[in-house]
């Protein structure tokens, strides 16, 4: 059914985010985007030279993250997998979007699973990009609740 | 008498902003010229992030030293020192709900940010901080950054070590989905390449600008202080340590937010052993600060209990968490109503 599925995670939930991917690949032939935003944004007065600094920490941080992505997409079970990593800059849900509408993917998949406060003090990507985007959303609710770091 | 004082509170504000914006041009732009002339970048982004989001206070402290008001600079000093960790940490793990904290950067920053504080409780028993006192502080900064800088040269060797497979990662056009991603290294050429005299003149405007701004943030502080009735220490641990670790603030917020956790902690504990040693110890180097009573007995103890209260509350999880976050920020409001409500 599906052909080309958009996978985008900032490193939470990733387990969860992989296991759920491949039952829906079921070892078919299937193209996969793995996606991570580097988000550039930084508050008024914040320092050039520590902007670029962080820029460039999440930058190792989505590299590492796609090479994970990249390995369990490269076991020999899953060989008909087609996978592409890509690693952009800007607003985490309008490149998301705007990556699925330029790629033409049939289905997004990504985490979620923020506390109501969390929700409130930092903002939801999914839920921003469940209002915009051009295809399906599969949204995995993590069992890890960040009550737990409360 | 309304006008004026809203005038002062203007000024105020408007120097604030030329500060902190003068301290970022003057750092960026010195960072540009640092790698003209073959500094490495290394010494140049840890140097420049150590020291860039402290300069404020620096620059006020070094004013307020010069212009006769050294109480207005040592309350800023150790005034951001306590705001940095209870208030400054305390709103940053309570909105992004967590910060982490690596075991290694923790041992070393935060035993020496410890050991800066009770460096300063320790002299100021003496009296006057001097230049003797001064001339330690400052070596004492030269040997931290030095190994800040070895520790960071080995983090990037063990970086590029890693990193093989991680090239590979598929790049898209700037045209088709947002901004590129350039490698670190082509960027650097890029920017030697575009260097310019307006590097220069931007360098010496920042300069200018953060002394003209602190000039004006200390007259403010000072008049306002006078007017209302608020004596010079209490404007300087309040209105100008708040007001100057603004930078401090964005970097830690919006680092802890994006799950950045080294840099969130690192900023604070950075720029406090930068505030001690070199916020104070410059000053102390062209005229003698005054140690006043208050300061030894509460303020410079409550930043030592402050920063021990931290690093315990780090070293149980190796984490701050929500509730951490609000027992810090109950600290900072509990301090600052003791202080200003019945000590004065």
């Amino acid at each position: 059914m599906y052909k080309k599925i958009l996978v985008t995670s900032t490193g939470e939930y990733m387990d969860e985010i992989m296991e759920h991917t491949l039952d829906l690949i079921n070892k078919r032939g299937i193209e996969v985007i793995g996606l991570y935003v580097v988000d550039n944004s930084a508050p008024f007065l914040t320092p050039k030279k520590v902007k670029q600094m962080m820029v460039d920490e999440l930058k190792k941080r989505g590299k590492t993250i796609l090479d994970s992505m990249e390995k369990e997409f490269s076991e020999p079970a899953q060989c008909k997998i087609k996978f592409r990593p890509m690693l952009v800059e800007g607003d985490p849900a309008e490149q998301i979007v705007k990556i699925a509408e330029d790629e033409d993917v049939d289905v997004i998949v990504m985490g979620t699973g923020k506390s109501k406060i969390d929700k409130h003090l930092l903002g939801s990507v999914s839920e921003k990009v469940v209002h915009s985007a051009p295809c399906t959303i599969l949204l995995i609710r993590s069992k890890h609740k960040h009550l737990e770091e409360i | 008498m309304e006008i004026f004082l809203f005038a002062l509170m203007g000024i105020l504000i408007v120097s604030l902003i030329i500060v902190i914006k003068s301290a970022n041009i003057f750092v960026d732009n010195l960072v540009e010229i640092g790698a003209l002339v073959g500094i490495s970048q290394i010494i140049l982004g840890v140097t420049a992030s150590a020291i860039g989001t402290s300069l404020p206070e620096f620059g006020s402290a070094m004013i307020a030293t010069l212009s006769g008001s050294p109480d207005i600079g040592v309350g800023t000093v150790i005034g951001s020192n306590i705001w940095n960790i209870a208030g400054i940490l305390g709103i940053s793990a309570t909105l992004a709900g967590v910060i982490n904290a690596s075991p290694k950067g923790l041992n070393r920053d935060g035993a020496v940010t410890l050991a800066t504080a009770f460096i300063l409780i320790f002299f100021m028993f003496f009296g006057d901080i001097g230049k003797i006192v001064a001339v330690f502080f400052i070596v004492v900064y030269v040997f931290y950054l030095r190994a800040l800088i070895k520790s960071q040269k080995e983090e990037n060797k063990i970086n590029n070590s890693n990193q093989t497979k991680s090239d590979k990662i598929q790049v898209k056009n700037e045209r088709e989905h947002g901004k590129e991603i350039k490698s670190n290294e082509v960027s650097y050429v890029n920017k030697l390449k575009s260097i310019s005299p307006k590097t220069y003149a931007w360098t010496i405007l920042g300069f200018l600008g953060l002394i003209i701004g602190c000039r004006l943030l200390v007259y403010s502080g000072v008049e306002l202080g006078k007017s209302l009735g608020i004596p010079e220490m209490i404007m300087g641990l309040f209105t100008l340590a708040i007001g100057t670790s603004i930078p401090e603030l964005v970097v830690t917020i919006s680092s802890a937010m994006k799950g950045l956790h080294d840099l969130s902690i690192g900023t604070v504990l950075g720029s406090n052993t930068f505030n001690i040693m070199i916020g104070i110890g410059l000053p102390a180097l062209i005229m003698n600060i005054p140690v006043e009573r208050l300061s030894l007995t509460f303020d410079a103890p409550v930043m030592i209990l402050v920063t021990i209260l931290v690093l315990l509350l780090l070293r149980r999880g190796m984490k701050l968490t929500r509730i951490d976050g609000i027992i810090l920020m109950a600290t900072y409001i509990t301090y600052a109503v003791i202080r200003i409500g019945f000590l004065g």
